[in-house]
């Protein structure tokens, strides 16, 4: 007895889904290696083949499509906001340590101080800075002597006349006195 | 993040700041030492003589101060200037109608003592050289140049 057209094409299908499932199960292991392009000729192949065929495949590799371009997206944001400027500084000092700088590279590379200008740590350093010299201003500005006043004159001379000196402590006065006698002056005309 | 201020990283970065503050505070200190060397001092020329009994109502205190050692009855101002002295910058008064000058040279500042060169010279010529230490408050008189009817006086007070 021969089978109706349609129940041959039912018994195909059945065939053909029983098949398919086999075939995802079996495709399903390459599947990630083929996402990350880890397959061989041989398996790429026989995956591509069976994606042409199987939605529920295409859907599972799009999903890992999807769930790369969540992760990346943010990863890549973060990335593109830190620079790590330390990491490159400390990772271009080793290079240039290893090219052997010159002794005037060297110390060129050890002044440039822009990688500084990067970092918050200018602000309490400037504090501190301000601090400090305003307290070293207090020591150097001191109006206190710091030797009494008991040789307030540290040489007088003249060759013309004589000079006597007084000094008084009470009150605080130091008188030069120079004796010049009365024919120096000249009355003016 | 977290490389942020720590690891190894960080240490010659310190070196530098900590150089960077160094360097800062010694130019600052030799700025703040060379900007204070400068003073302000009153220098007042008087005429004191023996002739009438009039004395300025300005000059009461050196009247006070020089009558125990001299005999002059009376003073009269003749200027009165606020020198600013910077370091080895001569400063000039004259008096008697310019024939008699004093030369005032600040040379050193130490914790509050101004120490000036004085040079005193009639009619272009030296007739005295001194160098005094001038404290706050202490006044230095120096006279003798004769005048008609008296002696010019100058009286130095440091202002710093």
């Amino acid at each position: 007895m021969r089978a109706k057209p349609n129940e041959a094409l039912a018994r195909v299908e059945r065939k053909r889904e029983k098949w398919m499932k086999n075939s995802c199960s079996s495709v399903s292991k390459f599947l990630e290696k083929y996402f990350d392009g880890e397959v061989t000729d041989k398996e790429r192949i026989l995956v591509e083949a069976h994606l042409q065929d199987c939605s529920s495949c295409r859907h599972e590799l799009k999903s890992l499509e999807d769930l790369k371009a969540f992760i990346r997206a943010p990863v890549e944001e973060a990335a593109e906001r830190e620079d790590f400027p330390w990491v490159w500084q400390k990772i271009e000092k080793e290079i240039r340590l290893q090219k052997k700088l010159t002794p005037w590279q060297s110390i060129r590379s050890w002044l440039d101080v822009s990688p500084l200008f990067r970092r918050r740590v200018w602000i309490p350093a400037a504090a501190t800075a301000v601090i400090l010299l305003f307290i070293t201003a207090q020591i150097i500005l001191r109006k206190t002597p710091s030797y009494p006043d008991a040789s307030v004159v540290e040489y007088v001379e003249s060759e013309t006349d004589n000079v006597m000196v007084y000094q008084l402590e009470e009150p605080r006065v130091t008188v030069i006195w120079l004796l010049e006698g009365p024919e120096k002056e000249h009355a003016p005309t | 993040m977290a490389l942020r201020g720590t690891g190894e990283g960080t240490r010659p970065h310190m070196r530098k700041i900590v150089l960077l503050l160094a360097v800062f505070f010694v130019f600052a200190f030799f700025s703040l030492s060379t900007a204070s060397a400068q003073v302000h001092a009153r220098m007042r020329v008087i005429r004191a003589s023996s002739v009438g009994s009039s004395v300025d109502p300005s000059l009461r205190d050196v009247h006070t101060d020089l009558g125990s050692l001299f005999s002059f009855t009376s003073y009269r101002l003749l200027r009165d200037e606020t020198l600013t002295l910077s370091l080895n910058r001569p400063v000039s008064i004259s008096a008697h109608e310019g024939r008699i000058i004093i030369e005032s040279t600040l040379v050193g500042l130490h914790r509050g003592v101004a120490e000036l060169r004085i040079r005193v010279a009639r009619e272009g010529k030296d007739i005295l050289n001194t160098q005094v230490k001038l404290s706050p408050g202490r006044t230095v008189f120096i006279g003798g140049p004769r005048v008609r009817d008296g002696v010019i006086i100058y009286a130095v007070h440091a202002n710093f």
